[in-house]
């Protein structure tokens, strides 16, 4: 125990789960499923929440306080851009729960917890970094790309900037695999609000656990971000879950460089994925009311935004009315006006959009300038307020 | 172009009860010319003034909004009216980014006394409307 305890004064380790089997099915060390199982069995957690590979279409969100059903889900999924606050939300009320996050997760999180919807004491964030997902359907695309039958893909990794994709067709597996940038750049890939995401290592989270600065694919590097973190990490360590060695001084520093890049990527991305950057004022006005005048206000963008914590008595449900006919409803206007401060730019508005608005970019454009200006990031830091209820302007604060 | 020439702005204007609203008054009482471009919806504070009025003044089709209220230390609810100012930030932000021209969203602190500020800014805003023309949002609304 003494030996252990003073083992842990680092901020940085590579970690892996004792159990032969966890660590296999892991999608590195399996080090998030074992601290998970870990934190069930000695107390920390009443239920984890992870996610069940139903296809390499799909992956859906379960609640469990069976330790089997969580090792079941060990594995990164790629194809499946779910995010998981809005499952929080629901049941951290009554539970303590533990889950991993990717940084959109986290994010989304700690906005619901600014709006006093979950508290933060209730959940153990378990960050993941994240290079992307990919929409199943443009998944799909690749596997028929790569000539593969989209039906018969068993299994997904994304891994040195490449996209792997495995087959098994009457009874033989078949493997393919391209570099990220080169599908990009025909048309195939990421989901757009990955390709131009700049948070890639989920700080703001408990723990932030990923491949980037090991130096073995089944050792999980793994960053302590708060006490939280650090106290379901040590029991992980303490109960026999989980084996560390220190992280290499080197593999800090590639991970920081892998980041790094990364982010320029996505500077670059997000460059060019914007059509409206070029625009006139006028040519703005009309591509905005073009674009959103195809909403048949279904309400679903809303429902799985994960910033929103707004319900049935929403102020831009309450206040539509479609016979009002505006070249821009109201719906989309108080979205657009509610978010400029709160909005992670996540890109799951787009994703459920049946059409295919690109709210992605609506969102970003019109927050990204505020957020700027306010010298505001949302979903970081729960003590930060979101400026829109603020009564004091932050920067008028400083001017005066 | 002889239609255009007729063309008169719709202004909208939210007035707080205790200041400006009572400065229009004044205006009035003191025969100054006001415009009679501007539609005022009085409300016991600025601070009332939901974002969401003001967004719908413009999808409605005003060619200008103006908020207005108590100067900055006067707002009989203590200091609603730096979270007038705040929301004005956020959407001052929204009309630029949307492709409308700034002049059409103002603010403009005005006491109970200053009759004749008030009518200045109805002019002016006239003005520069009558120089941008209508707004887009309200021939959309037209068609
Ligand atoms: C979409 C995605 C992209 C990633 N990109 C990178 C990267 O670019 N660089 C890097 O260093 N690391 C990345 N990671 C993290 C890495 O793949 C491992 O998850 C991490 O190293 C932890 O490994 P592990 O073996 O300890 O986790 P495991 O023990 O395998 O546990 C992983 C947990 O994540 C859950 N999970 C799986 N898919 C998702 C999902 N889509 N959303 C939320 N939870 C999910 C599983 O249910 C499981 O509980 C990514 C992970 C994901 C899910
Ligand atoms: S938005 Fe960012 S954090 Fe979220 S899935 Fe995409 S890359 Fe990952
Ligand atoms: S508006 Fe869209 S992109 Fe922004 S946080 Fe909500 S779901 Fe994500
Ligand atoms: S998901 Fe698309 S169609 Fe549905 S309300 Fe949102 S913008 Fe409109
Ligand atoms: S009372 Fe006039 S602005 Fe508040």
């Amino acid at each position: 125990m003494e030996e252990v305890k003073a083992k842990m004064n680092s901020k940085y380790y590579l970690a892996w789960a004792k159990d032969e089997g966890i660590r296999k099915k892991g999608a590195n060390g399996g080090f998030v499923t074992a601290t998970l199982v870990s934190a069930l069995e000695n107390d920390f957690i009443d239920v984890a929440l992870v996610v069940r590979k139903k296809s390499v279409y799909e992956g859906i969100p379960v609640l469990t306080s069976d330790a089997e059903v969580v090792k079941e889900c060990a594995g990164s999924l790629h194809g499946a851009p779910i995010n998981l606050t809005k499952y929080v939300v629901e049941h951290a009320a009554k539970k303590r729960i533990g889950l991993p996050t990717k940084p959109c997760d986290a994010r989304g999180i700690i906005e619901q917890a600014k709006r006093r919807q979950v508290s933060l004491e209730n959940v153990f964030m378990i960050g993941l970094n994240c290079g992307a997902t990919l929409h199943p359907l443009r998944m799909r695309e690749i596997a028929s790309y790569y000539a593969l039958d989209p039906d018969s893909v068993v299994r997904e990794e994304i891994k040195e900037g490449k996209i792997f994709l495995v087959s098994e067709e009457e009874g033989e597996e078949k493997e393919k695999w391209m570099k990220i940038d080169e599908l990009e750049a025909k048309g195939y890939g990421r989901r757009d609000a990955c390709k131009s995401c700049i948070t890639k290592i989920p700080t703001m989270a408990d723990l932030a656990c990923g491949i980037w600065g090991s130096n073995d694919e089944k050792k999980t590097f793994v960053e302590v971000c708060s006490e939280k973190g650090g106290a379901i990490f040590e029991n992980a360590v303490d109960s026999g879950y989980v084996e560390i060695e220190e992280a290499p001084e080197k593999g800090i520093e590639t991970r920081q460089k892998k980041e790094a890049g990364m982010q320029k990527r996505a500077a670059s991305w997000k460059e060019k994925m914007d059509e409206v950057s070029g625009l006139s004022r006028s040519e703005r006005f009309e591509f905005y009311v073009d674009a959103l005048k195809n909403c048949i206000h279904c309400g679903a963008c809303k429902a799985v935004c994960p910033v929103c914590a707004c319900e049935e008595d929403a102020k831009c449900l309450e206040m539509n009315d479609e016979r009002d006919s505006y070249a821009i409803s109201m719906y989309n206007v108080l979205r657009i006006f509610h978010l400029m401060d709160s909005c992670i730019h996540c890109g799951q508005c787009e994703d459920v959009c049946p059409v295919d608005i690109p709210l992605t970019l609506i969102q970003r454009r019109f927050s990204e300038r505020m957020q700027h200006r306010l010298r505001y990031t949302p979903g970081m830091d729960v003590m930060e307020k979101p400026p829109l209820y603020e009564t004091e302007l932050r920067w008028s604060a400083k001017a005066e | 172009m002889a239609e255009r020439e007729e063309w008169e702005p719709k202004i909208l204007a939210f007035c707080c009860n205790w200041c400006s609203y009572a400065g229009a008054d004044a205006a009035g009482l003191e025969r100054r010319q006001v415009p009679p471009t501007i539609r005022v919806i009085r409300v016991m504070c600025s601070g009332r003034i939901d974002p969401a009025f003001v967004l719908m003044g413009l999808l409605e089709g005003a060619d200008a909004v103006l908020v207005t209220g108590c100067h900055i230390g006067d707002c009989h609810y203590v200091d609603a009216n730096y979270k007038t100012r705040n929301r004005y930030e956020f959407l001052n932000e929204f009309v630029d980014e949307l492709g409308l021209e700034p002049e059409r969203l103002w603010l403009r602190w005005i006491s109970a006394s200053e009759g004749s500020l008030f009518a200045e800014m109805v002019r002016e805003v006239t003005e520069k409307i009558k120089r941008i023309g209508p707004s887009p949002l309200r021939s959309e609304w037209k068609k």
